[in-house]
């Protein structure tokens, strides 16, 4: 071979060797193992903490059973303890800590329930100025079981 | 030129030889392991699933307890105005101008700013990822850290993404997000450490009407494929090719 190709030839061959010496540097060892991403970056996200619990860890544990059962026979039965009182992992996981106390204010519950031009005419609305004289909805609606004073 | 026997079979052997190592140190460092089948924990098969998302518009009552409970479950900036879902409000008034707002992304509620009167049809739309079967949000990437799962969702990979913000240029629906406390792009991931677990999204759970809907595509059963079976169903810009699996009932044509 002549001199100067043999010159050539061992320039690439050491460029190549670099190249695959810091891409194996630099590359995570999961990328590629699934795909074009890093495949430890599934797992990085699994775990993130779990904030909600669900209702059924309110009521199937022994704890909150009697406004459990009053809740799951009322009409509010499709919205989970945790819409109004917040995530209550933490506190699932150790009772010590306790969950902030619930809004119980007319704008909370108006949320869902002051009249808007926007929602299904089904859904039941109030005007909260004509209706219950600025009055907690509390002091007559049972949240957990509304309509039954 | 003149060639020796001895000579051709060295520079024979080379050839062959180079020729045999090159493509097998190319092949083990560029296409590491790539399309391996198995699952990456052993309790979640996710070859086993392929989620979907409806969203009853019919339904939505606008209250936001989707987009508060994403932003506690997920650790989104709770006073910034990023939202991983959020809820939109489409108002016609007489004249047949259409007002679409989203007031804090609807955490707030929404206040009727237009008197009632002057409107003369109006609801809410639910909007999320949607998770798109051909993503472009992961095609423009530079860094792979953006991709698709194999059941199905696109996740951020928040330790190598650059925050160099094109997938959120990319994304036709405005559903990412750049996400300051991470310092990177961050989008819904359908409570992905949720639904492995067998747990529902935390905007599905929380939903008080039940307008936000969960389950595995590959379940005949699932709720979601009961709905796509019965009902009028319609994705969000399917002219785009982008293939959403957030599907909508009662979509209006107004709604992009």
């Amino acid at each position: 071979m002549q001199p100067h190709l043999k010159k050539a030839f061992t320039l690439l061959a050491l460029a190549i060797i670099a190249f695959i010496f810091v891409r194996s540097l630099v590359v995570p060892l999961s990328f590629g193992q699934y795909g074009w991403y890093r495949g430890d970056a599934l797992g990085d996200i699994r775990n993130f903490p779990v904030e909600y619990a669900g209702s059924a860890s309110c009521g199937e544990e022994n704890c909150h059973t009697n406004i459990y059962s009053v809740w799951i026979n009322g009409s509010h039965k499709t919205v989970n303890c945790e819409t109004c009182h917040g995530p209550s992992g933490k506190h699932v996981n150790n009772i010590r800590e306790m969950p902030g106390p619930v809004n119980d204010s007319r704008d909370y519950c108006g949320i869902c329930h002051y009249k808007r031009v926007a929602r299904p005419t089904t859904f039941p609305q109030i005007d909260p100025a004509v209706h219950g004289q600025d009055m907690q909805c509390t002091y007559c609606h049972n949240p957990h079981k509304p309509w039954f004073v | 030129m003149e060639v020796t026997r001895r000579e051709f079979t060295k520079i024979g052997c080379k050839v062959i030889i180079g020729a045999a190592a090159g493509s097998a140190v190319i092949e083990s460092v560029i296409i590491r392991g790539t399309g391996a089948e198995n699952s990456p924990a052993d309790e979640y098969d996710w070859n086993e699933h392929y989620w979907g998302y409806i969203v009853d518009t019919r339904i939505c009552i606008g209250c936001g307890r989707c987009a508060n409970a994403c932003k506690r479950e997920n650790d989104v900036p709770f006073d910034e105005p990023v939202y991983r879902t959020w809820v939109e409000r489409y108002r016609t008034k007489l004249d047949g101008e259409v007002v679409i707002d989203s007031p804090n992304g609807s955490i707030d509620g929404f206040p009727d700013d237009i008197p009632p009167e002057e409107v003369k049809k109006a609801f809410y739309v639910p909007k999320i990822c949607n998770h798109c079967d051909n993503p472009p949000c992961v095609q423009v990437c530079p860094v792979g850290a953006t991709f698709e799962t194999k059941d199905g969702v696109v996740l951020v990979d928040y330790k190598y993404c650059i925050g160099c913000r094109y997938c959120i240029q990319g994304c036709p629906y405005g559903a990412r997000y750049f996400n300051t406390k991470k310092g990177t792009a961050d989008k819904c991931t359908w409570c992905y450490h949720r639904i492995t677990k067998g747990l529902l999204p935390a905007c599905v759970q929380a939903c008080p009407t039940g307008a936000r809907k969960f389950g595995d595509l590959n379940d005949p059963d699932s709720i979601v494929n009961k709905i796509l079976d019965t009902e009028r169903i319609n994705v969000l810009k399917p002219d785009l090719g982008t293939k959403p699996k957030v599907y909508y009932v009662g979509l209006d044509r107004e709604v992009r």
